[in-house]
């Protein structure tokens, strides 16, 4: 991928990738950090054969929110620090601007917290950014069945934590 | 709520977008960067190492430093045949050469004399028993030159006759070694020679600081005298060399007392001199006038 493709890509799936994350982590900031190392990290993998960069890009971005939860859950992990791992820039310009969310949103934003990782990760991809099932699979490395399964349970889960 | 509900409402969590200036920043920041020289390859752990817990990082450092002491301290019991008496004359020579100018001839001595007695609790190793006799006849060759290189002589004395004390049992110790009798004899003759060393020392030592008193004391009597006799307001010289030339009296004294009697002639010598340009300095003045 030469530039003006990653350039293309970029500019395709930034929404979707910045969504994904800002709908699983607590910060416009954090999400900021994690997709930026998701972008770097498919730049920098370059020189080997990425069969499909969607699914790729899903799968480096999904793993940094794992590592961001499990630094996490052992110290409150420093925004420095994420970029010190990725060696790369972090002096960031401040970019203030607030995401403004309706009720709903937010409460759907709150209990996607609240129910298992995958299933959160399934219902944005499936039903938020519209992903098809086989990107799904290849994201998760799992067959397109276990994929339909795991979005119904998501579902359903969603369901029952609204309805609380 | 219905499932197509649901649906709707998660598909409005579109609107959610990052910043356009924030995007637009990344992008130009990642593209200026090279792939080829980002490409960081994964830091490889030895997998040999792999294994070891954060626990055990700390455990076996600890463990190594306790079998260490341990070896080191049981290393002190033991004797000549034994794998770990190396660590103990290895100990031994630390001791000798962390000593100060003025205590390691007595420590020397004192490691000879210790590796004497274990000496005399082996027998059958003629090797071990024969290398460290050499080394201990070595080590009292080297006491009297360490004797000879320190510097005040009433120390120089003192060490001297606190050898000569500590070295009365020596030919007991070595009575009670395996040695074969040409070892004995051998040893017996550095002996011998070892002690008429020591009290040549004593003897010579003692002569010289001896010899001191006669020359100097008179010298540092008179200047004693002078310094006492001469009221303050009644000197020609400068204030500093007042001061300088009664640190140099009171230094010579000092060295005197130590038996340095070469440092107290300097000293004096050096005052003399001072007292020499003053003498001149009021012969001139008081000539001065007349012309």
């Amino acid at each position: 991928m030469d530039k003006q493709e990653f350039s293309e890509f970029y500019d395709k799936n930034i929404d979707k990738v910045f969504r994904f994350v800002y709908l699983r982590v607590d910060t416009t900031e954090t999400a900021q950090d994690l997709t930026s190392l998701a972008f770097l990290k498919l730049w920098r993998r370059q020189d080997s054969e990425i069969s499909n960069p969607t699914a790729f890009l899903y799968r480096i971005a999904r793993n940094q929110i794992i590592d961001f939860y499990r630094q996490k859950s052992k110290k409150p992990i420093s925004l420095d620090k994420v970029g010190e791992i990725a060696d790369f820039q972090v002096a960031q310009p401040t970019f203030s601007q607030k995401i403004e969310l309706t009720l709903e949103m937010e409460r759907i934003k709150k209990v996607l917290y609240n129910i298992k990782p995958v299933y959160a990760d399934v219902i944005i991809w499936h039903y938020v950014d519209e992903m098809p099932i086989k990107d799904i699979a290849q994201v998760l490395e799992k067959r397109e069945g276990n994929v339909r399964v795991i979005i119904h349970r998501a579902l359903q889960a969603l369901k029952e934590q609204l309805e609380v | 709520m219905q499932e197509k509900d649901l649906i709707k409402k998660l598909q409005d969590l579109k609107q959610i977008k990052p910043d356009t200036d924030w995007a637009f920043w990344l992008k130009s920041n990642i593209l200026q960067t090279e792939p080829n020289n980002l490409y960081n390859k994964p830091r490889v752990k030895l997998a040999v190492f792999s294994y070891i817990s954060k626990y055990q990082k700390v455990a076996i450092p600890s463990l190594l430093a306790f079998f260490l002491v341990s070896s080191f301290a049981f290393a002190q019991t033991t004797l000549p045949g034994n794998v770990l008496y190396p660590i103990k004359t290895l100990t031994q020579n630390a001791k000798i050469y962390l000593a100060s100018e003025n205590t390691k001839p007595v420590v020397r001595l004192e490691v000879a004399k210790a590796r004497m007695e274990d000496l005399s609790k082996i027998e059958n190793h003629e090797k071990e028993i024969s290398a460290i006799t050499q080394n201990v006849r070595k080590d009292l060759e080297i006491v009297t030159q360490e004797i000879k290189k320190i510097n005040k002589k009433q120390v120089a004395l003192n060490v001297s006759k606190d050898i000569q004390e500590r070295s009365k049992n020596l030919k007991e110790l070595a009575d009670k070694i395996s040695l074969d009798d040409k070892e004995r004899e051998e040893f017996n003759k550095d002996e011998e020679n070892y002690q008429s060393q020591v009290l040549a020392l004593i003897i010579e030592t003692t002569e010289e600081i001896n010899q001191c008193p006669s020359y100097l004391k008179d010298k540092l009597v008179d200047f004693g005298k002078y310094f006492i006799e001469t009221e303050e307001g009644s000197y020609q010289w400068s204030q500093d060399d007042i001061i300088k030339s009664r640190n140099l009296f009171i230094e010579a004294n000092d060295a005197f007392k130590a038996g340095d009697c070469l440092t107290a002639i300097d000293k004096i010598e050096s005052v003399n001199q001072l007292l020499s340009i003053y003498s001149l300095d009021v012969q001139v003045e008081t000539e001065t006038p007349e012309k």
